[in-house]
């Protein structure tokens, strides 16, 4: 250690380079995206993908005969797989289970949060149809000792059982898990389970590619002005403002 | 059974070495670890005044196969410090392995290097050799005198408010035969060519007395 | 449907009527009530309906399509027992089912085999199936077919087995040997769950088994490998992660292979990004993190470089973490610092050290263990200690209260971090005093478990490094002479070394601390003295030959007292120890040697002359004299001061 000799040098220099961004206009950025080629196989590919991930089992097969696009997946397991999505959208849920259990015993049993909504959703489709008896003793023998298991599914049992306390449902706090959203929901998690367990991706490319699309523009945004594309509907690239 | 971490295995530099080949590293010297004490002065002579601070240091640690050393440093009658102010170093052991006699920081130049180390006369058999590669070729495993550079990196019982600087590093030289230690403060913005001299003291004992720990 | 109970009376009686459609139904029925539903389960084999499914199963005729839909049935009711209840495997197997299972296996209705096979999948995954043996020629055969079998849940199966009943070296060979590593790269291709049987039972042979590592990475010409390495870029997490253990058992096997720097950067990248997983994927990414840092230098340095410890950080500031995972984490962390001063830097930096310290008081003893696990290597940093970041009471407190934990593993863990804690090169040590620490301390010194004894003890030693006289008389006085003599002598040679390292402490510092050693008429002393004489272990006798060599550089009596110690009998007698040890192979234990004939020559000292003569005597003066040329440097240079010293006295 030593005392001060020097008065020590101003060092500090503030770096003010205001980056101005680049601009790259429109002829520029249509003629680069021209030149990236893209086969139409793989877009053939990806509708595909689309089609038989979301289980539209019909347009699949036209598009196959159209195209020759081959599916990923056979084309009678998604069958199975609507049927059962199905029938939590139309609130007969036990016979979802059942269906699900034949396709493949494993799922429900190696999915304990699964089981746990497809079982909150029966006791939802219960407190829907009025038999509020019928319901507490449900609630009471089969979600209840999963809540002991599990603390956030005890709470979501909480949530749930508060319907009950409502004469006037369309008032309560709680009011969404009657909607039909919360039927699709659970059919979509049923769904993304099985095609799972079927070794197929659970959700379809498509949309993620398209958040990637979103996603790069926003990180080119901060470096350059270009002509994006902000309706994903229509694709039209639009000038920076 | 806890999995011992023999000392010398402790504080590992954050750096990993570029000095290529890996050499022996320096002989250990029983004067040299943690536990021993060391007092003396520090010169601080301008050219206005003539002063010297009386100065402890306590080495805390010490791992040869890394180079790394440290302790303390604790500088009496200070002036302007009410207290005497202590301070927490880190040290690089020249041994051709992990260090060279190049700083290549703190900016020290090998000009710099030369201009302190040649201050020391243990050093005068090496220099010729040191102008050439810095040292990098040399075997110092069994030189009876260790070179090393101690960097402060913090003050222990004041804050950095106390009016001194530790800015700088010190170059120093180890004797193994008796354990004293002497050494050059430098920085380019406090004065030039500080002297720090220590003896390895023996709380008024007739001998010599080593106590040790162990980290796990 | 209200949900029903099940009454004994109905389903037992339906499960065993000989109507196809009623117990059929039955079957239906009891399987989708369990599924999912573990109270359910436990009811249903309380009743005793695993019995009547196991019967239904063993009577069914696979050849008819009744018969067929009858054992799909109860196979998948069986399978579903089995799946994560223990009282239901243990039913299964006592009910008989197993065989069935195994020779439905061979059946030809493909539905027939996929829901055995899934059944007994489920069976392997529990500690209580029956160990497989694999050194049974047909039990080989029989895995092989399975592993070779196109039937992906049969392959599944095989893997299933393999992943259950291989565990010591000689299975794991067995299996290398029987070509079973082949197959299962096969399955390196399949569907997901083969990829992840696969890949688990890959890493199950591989395990501490550098000689099947060898085979793997050669396997294909290193094809096999490559498949591993790319399935971390799996789509699943459960899958990456499985990858990643494989190549973390082919890395821990040998440092030669894996070296790349990319791909342990990759498996550190890929682990740190499992860990956002909320699953057990996420849970266990963790551990696999810490082993495959530990004791790596290089990977602690890339994990670094990753952000790895503030990445954990973030984790840990989840307040709803369970607590497998703030294991994890802090394992994690503490292999992560138990080498670099950069990552300890940055584990004080982000403050992570407050979370650490709420787990020491976590209900989970594991918890608890490895925080401080991790409270220890961080505390490894000699620049941390110094500052005084530990010593305080905020982490003393509940430290020194773990030493009382109920918990073994704790007690050690915990003595692990005070041992180094105590090392914070003050004099006083009053904060570890005031919590009772040394009270604590003391008793675990006498511990029946030798691993508490000796962290006891080696805490101790640090603590009274550098310590003043009062904080040395403070433990002393609860220690005693005689229970320091004792643990000199322990059974334990790790013990006795701690031991004597601290009487070497004890009596270091100002000369007043000399005289702990004569406490009790000399006891430590003769303690001292009788290890020297007959400890073959070099460690022991260095830190006890520094205790000799402390007390020698004290006063008159002192060193006479080691005089006494060196040569008990005037004259004759056995060659001494301490000529023994100056011509040692060990340089450090001449240089301690050394070391005591230049105190006990001191030439302040009135006796000194008398001193040198007698050691000149015993010849001691003579080696000393060659040992002016020892190779060592340091035996030299302290040889040649002894020289000095006598020959100021006049050499004759």
């Amino acid at each position: 250690m030593s005392l001060f000799w020097i008065v020590v040098r101003q060092l500090a220099e503030i770096e003010a380079m205001a980056a101005s961004k680049k601009v790259i206009p429109r002829e520029v950025w249509e003629r680069k995206l021209n030149n990236v080629k893209i086969r139409k196989e793989d877009m053939n590919k990806l509708v595909m993908n689309f089609l038989v991930t979301e289980g539209f089992v019909e347009a699949a097969e036209k598009f196959c005969k159209e195209s020759g696009t081959e599916p990923d997946i056979d084309l009678a397991t998604i069958t199975d797989r609507m049927a059962v999505k199905k029938a939590v959208q139309s609130g007969n849920v036990e016979d979802a289970i059942e269906k699900v259990n034949d396709l493949n015993p494993e799922i429900l049993d190696t999915n304990p949060q699964l089981f746990f909504h497809l079982q909150q959703q029966r006791l939802i489709e219960l407190i829907r149809n009025g038999k509020v008896e019928e319901a507490l003793e449900f609630a009471q023998e089969e979600l209840a000792p999963r809540g002991e298991e599990n603390q956030s599914f005890l709470e979501e049992l909480e949530r749930t059982v508060a319907l009950l306390a409502f004469e006037d449902i369309s008032n309560c706090p709680v009011g969404e898990l009657l909607d039909i959203s919360q039927r699709l929901k659970t059919a979509s998690e049923v769904n993304a389970a099985i095609l799972t367990s079927q070794s197929h991706e659970k959700d379809p490319k498509l949309p993620s590619l398209l958040k990637m699309l979103i996603w790069a523009q926003n990180q080119l945004a901060e470096k350059a002005s270009f002509p994006r594309i902000n309706d994903i509907t229509t694709a039209a690239l639009e000038d920076p403002v | 059974m806890p999995v011992r971490v023999v000392l010398e295995n402790t504080p590992t530099p954050s750096h990993v070495s570029a000095v290529t080949p890996r050499r022996r590293s320096v002989q250990s010297c029983t004067l040299l670890c943690a536990g021993q004490a060391f007092s003396g002065t520090q010169n601080v002579s301008s050219l206005q005044k003539d002063e010297a601070w009386r100065v402890n240091v306590r080495l805390q640690g010490c791992d040869l196969e890394h180079g790394y050393l440290c302790g303390t440093m604790e500088a009496l009658n200070v002036p302007m410090a009410d207290t005497p102010v202590v301070t927490f170093w880190e040290g690089e052991i020249v041994d051709a392995r992990n260090y060279t006699f190049f700083t290549g920081k703190w900016e020290a130049a090998p000009e710099d290097d030369i201009r302190h180390w040649t201050k020391f006369t243990s050093f005068s058999p090496l220099l010729s050799q040191v102008e050439v590669d810095g040292g990098k070729s040399m075997d110092l495993s069994n030189y009876p005198y260790i070179f090393m550079r101690w960097k402060e990196q913090y003050f222990v019982n004041v804050g950095t408010d106390c009016g001194l600087t530790i800015a700088g590093f010190y170059y120093v030289c180890f004797s193994c035969s008796d354990g004293s230690i002497s050494g050059f403060y430098y920085d380019p913005n406090s004065s030039p060519f500080q002297k720090l001299e220590l003896k390895a003291t023996n709380d008024g004992r007739s001998g010599f007395s080593f106590s040790s720990y162990e980290l796990q | 449907m209200p949900a029903s109970r099940p009454s004994s009376d109905q389903i037992l009686h339906r499960l065993s009527s000989s109507e196809y459609e009623i117990k059929l139904k039955a079957i239906r029925e009891v399987k989708n009530q369990i599924i999912g539903n573990r109270t359910k389960k436990l009811s249903y084999i309380k009743l005793g309906v695993v019995p009547a499914v196991a019967d239904a199963l063993a009577e069914a005729n696979a050849d008819s399509d009744n018969g067929a839909n009858l054992i799909v049935q109860s196979t998948a009711v069986i399978g579903s027992f089995a799946c994560g209840v223990d009282e239901g495997v243990r039913a299964v197997l006592d009910a008989g089912a197993f065989p069935h299972l195994i020779r439905l296996l061979s059946v030809a209705d493909e539905k027939v085999v996929d829901a055995a096979a899934r059944s007994l999948r489920m069976i392997y995954q529990s500690k209580l199936a029956p160990k497989f043996e694999f050194n049974k020629e047909e039990n080989m055969d029989f895995l092989l077919s399975l592993l070779r079998s196109e039937n992906e849940n049969l392959t599944g199966l095989g893997a299933g087995i393999v992943i259950h009943s291989c565990e010591t070296r000689d299975e794991q060979n067995i299996l290398c040997h029987a070509g079973s590593l082949e197959k299962l790269v096969g399955g390196l291709d399949g569907s997901m769950s083969q990829r992840d049987a696969s890949l688990e039972s890959i890493a199950t042979i591989l395990k501490n088994n550098p000689g099947a590592v060898s085979k793997f990475v050669e396997l294909q010409n290193g094809r096999a490998l490559r498949s591993v390495i790319e399935l971390t870029r799996d789509r699943f997490s459960r899958t990456r992660l499985l990858a990643c253990l494989c190549l973390i058992c082919i890395k821990n096997s040998s440092s030669c292979f894996l070296q790349d720097i990319a791909i342990k950067t990759k498996l550190i990248y890929i682990l740190l990004e499992l860990l956002d997983d909320s699953g057990q994927v996420g849970e266990e990414a963790s551990f696999a993190f810490s082993s495959l840092v530990a004791g790596k230098e290089d990977l602690q340095k890339l994990a670094f470089e990753a952000n790895a410890i503030d990445k954990f950080y973030n984790h840990l500031q989840n307040p709803e973490l369970n607590s497998k995972r703030l294991e994890g984490i802090f394992l994690a962390l503490g292999d992560l610092c138990s080498k670099l001063e950069c990552c300890r830097s940055r584990f004080m930096s982000l403050q992570v050290l407050n979370l650490l310290i709420n787990a020491l008081t976590h209900d989970e003893a594991n918890v608890r263990t490895a925080a401080c696990i991790c409270l220890k290597t961080v505390s490894r940093s000699i620049k941390n200690l110094s500052a005084g970041y530990f010593m305080n009471e905020r982490i003393v407190i509940p430290l020194v209260r773990l030493l009382s934990d109920l918990c073994t593993s704790v007690q050690v863990a915990a003595l692990g971090a005070i041992s180094n804690i105590v090392v914070d090169f003050t004099p006083n040590k009053s904060t570890i005093i005031q919590c009772g620490g040394i009270k604590e301390l003391v008793h675990l010194t006498k511990s029946m478990d030798s691993s508490l004894r000796l962290n006891a003890v080696w805490s101790l030693r640090n603590m009274i490094f550098l310590a003043d006289k009062m904080c040395k008389e403070a433990i002393f006085m609860e220690l005693t002479a005689s229970s320091v003599a004792t643990l000199i002598c322990d059974p334990e040679p790790s013990v006795q070394e701690q031991a004597l390292a601290l009487v070497r402490n004890f009596v270091d510092g100002c000369m007043d601390c000399v005289e702990f050693a004569f406490a009790e008429n000399g006891i430590i002393l003769d303690a001292v003295g009788r290890q020297l004489k007959k400890s073959p272990r070099i460690e022991i006798i260095i830190q006890g030959m520094y205790a000799v060599s402390n007390i020698a550089s004290g006063n008159e009596f002192h060193k006479e007292a080691i005089m006494q110690m060196i040569f008990p009998q005037a004259e004759s007698g056995p060659q001494s120890f301490l000529s023994q040890y100056l011509q040692s192979n060990d340089s450090r234990l001449r240089t301690s040697a050394a070391w005591i004939i230049v105190n006990l020559t001191a030439p302040a000292s009135p006796g000194a002359f008398g001193r040198i003569a007698k050691l000149r005597n015993f010849g001691l003066v003579a080696q000393i004299k060659r040992m002016a040329s020892d190779p060592c440097m340091d035996v030299k240079l302290r040889a040649r001061v002894a020289l000095g010293q006598i020959i100021s006295f006049g050499d004759s």
